[in-house]
């Protein structure tokens, strides 16, 4: 990696920022995608406290799933603190009925919930490329990567396959994204 | 009264051998005439010229450029990893997922370029010089050295430790970056990243205990996790590699994202 010959050198830095800077806030538009990520949050974390009280979980499972279920609520949580009074604070039931009643056994459990954190990384990725205000952009980064690790972890444990640990081919269930062509999950509007 | 009188002449040596040295010891701590005085602490030597940051743009490529060459870092190494044979033992069977890994790189590598050029800049398909300086080359050198008897194991650990960071850089422009359909492609690149960092966490630190945060109660260091925290973090990532020394310590590398000197700004070409 080399500069091109004759580039002047200053010691200005300066950014490309568009003519008026993004907001910091959530705007009206974002709060509405922020609260549907919010609820599709206490979803899977209901979802996952169905497993958990299952009986049918291992004890290493359970401590596993008990930590995801805990990550999800501080999702929750923290999109809550984002948005005031603009937060439902309410699951999304159309997404719990969904797969609640498909949570039959401890090898159904993993792959539901695996298949519900491959979902809820596409959802937010697409409300990611939505977002306006810089506090929930930086939050749902944050959340992304590591749902995306829930989903790999399934993919590792009890038995390593690299392609159910490093695929994702989920849909979004964003209210604004557009249907993927590649997928078998199922869609639940908001 | 003057006591002078009654020292013995190794008293009076004494004494006087003291105040020779408190009186150099002041000298040296004073100004000096002619010298002029700076903040900066005493240095012997001379000082190389630095060269100053110049005058530069911290724009969408820019951003994305600076990706892009860490997926090159990545495809590189991995390249290096495959060709030279260096997973041996029971880390052999490794050789499958690394394949892999260098093919999603150089898929992210083609997207993010892609991306690049879409919005009016040039695709970057060399590595970051900087993060190969800094870190990959002194790993890389530490892992092939005589003596290391762990050199297999510390490829993994070095892998490890470039997946986390480019899922940092990723999840870190994300702000950074003016236009939201960027960021949502870019997090569709990062969050691959972090799938690759915990197949490769549950090689070093395999099964269901060692996916949360946990400790060495030998050492009191982390271990290497596969979810280290609720939220991705952007911390400096800590690994230590090579042969031990004496005291059976290795050597510690802090791998941290490009900063404003490791950016691949428009300018820069492979």
């Amino acid at each position: 990696m080399s500069r091109d010959k004759g580039s002047i050198m200053t010691t200005t830095i300066s950014s490309a920022a568009p003519p008026t800077a993004p907001p910091k806030m959530p705007t009206s538009a974002d709060a509405q995608l922020l609260s549907f990520a919010q609820s599709a949050e206490l979803s899977v974390h209901d979802l996952y406290n169905i497993a958990i009280n299952s009986g049918l979980l291992s004890a290493d499972e359970k401590l596993m799933m008990q930590m995801f279920s805990d990550h999800h609520k501080e999702y929750a949580q923290s999109l809550n603190g984002l948005l005031g009074k603009d937060a439902t604070n309410t699951r999304n039931e159309s997404l719990y009925l969904t797969y609640a009643s498909q949570l039959t056994s401890a090898q159904a459990m993993s792959r539901v919930l695996q298949s519900l954190e491959n979902i809820l990384v596409a959802t937010h990725t697409d409300i990611l490329s939505s977002l306006e205000g810089l506090d929930g952009v930086t939050l749902v980064a944050s959340i992304i990567t590591v749902e995306a690790r829930h989903a790999a972890v399934f993919g590792t444990l009890p038995n390593a396959n690299l392609s159910s640990a490093l695929n994702n081919t989920a849909s979004s269930l964003a209210p604004n994204a557009s249907p993927a062509t590649t997928t078998s999950e199922t869609t639940v509007a908001p | 009264m003057n006591n002078f009188e009654n020292l013995t002449r190794r008293e009076l040596l004494k004494v006087s051998g003291l105040t020779i040295a408190g009186i150099t010891f002041l000298a040296s701590c004073g100004a000096q005439s002619g010298v002029t005085g700076t903040a900066n602490i005493a240095s012997a030597g001379t000082v190389p010229p630095t060269t100053a940051l110049g005058e530069v743009v911290i724009s969408d490529t820019v951003l994305l450029r600076t990706a892009a060459s860490l997926e090159y870092n990545a495809i590189d190494t991995y390249t290096k990893v495959l060709d030279g044979g260096l997973l041996t033992g029971e880390y052999a069977s490794l050789n499958d997922a690394i394949k892999r890994f260098r093919d999603d790189h150089v898929d992210h590598a083609a997207a993010i370029n892609a991306l690049v050029v879409d919005i009016g800049g040039k695709a970057h398909e060399c590595a970051n010089t900087r993060v190969n300086n800094l870190y990959v080359d002194p790993a890389l050198k530490l892992i092939t050295a005589d003596g290391n008897a762990d050199a297999a194991r510390d490829v993994v650990t070095l892998a490890h430790a470039l997946e986390n960071l480019a899922t940092q850089t990723y999840q870190g422009i994300v702000a950074l970056l003016t236009k939201p359909q960027l960021r949502g492609d870019a997090m569709r690149v990062g969050q691959d990243e972090a799938r690759h960092a915990v197949v490769l966490a549950q090689v070093l630190n395999p099964g269901y205990l060692a996916i949360g945060p946990t400790t060495d109660e030998a050492t009191g260091k982390a271990k290497v996790a596969s979810v280290p925290s609720a939220f991705g973090g952007l911390a400096s990532i800590q690994i230590s590699l090579g042969a031990p020394n004496s005291e059976g310590a290795k050597t510690s590398l802090s791998l941290e994202t490009p900063s404003l000197n490791g950016l691949v700004y428009d300018e820069i070409s492979c």
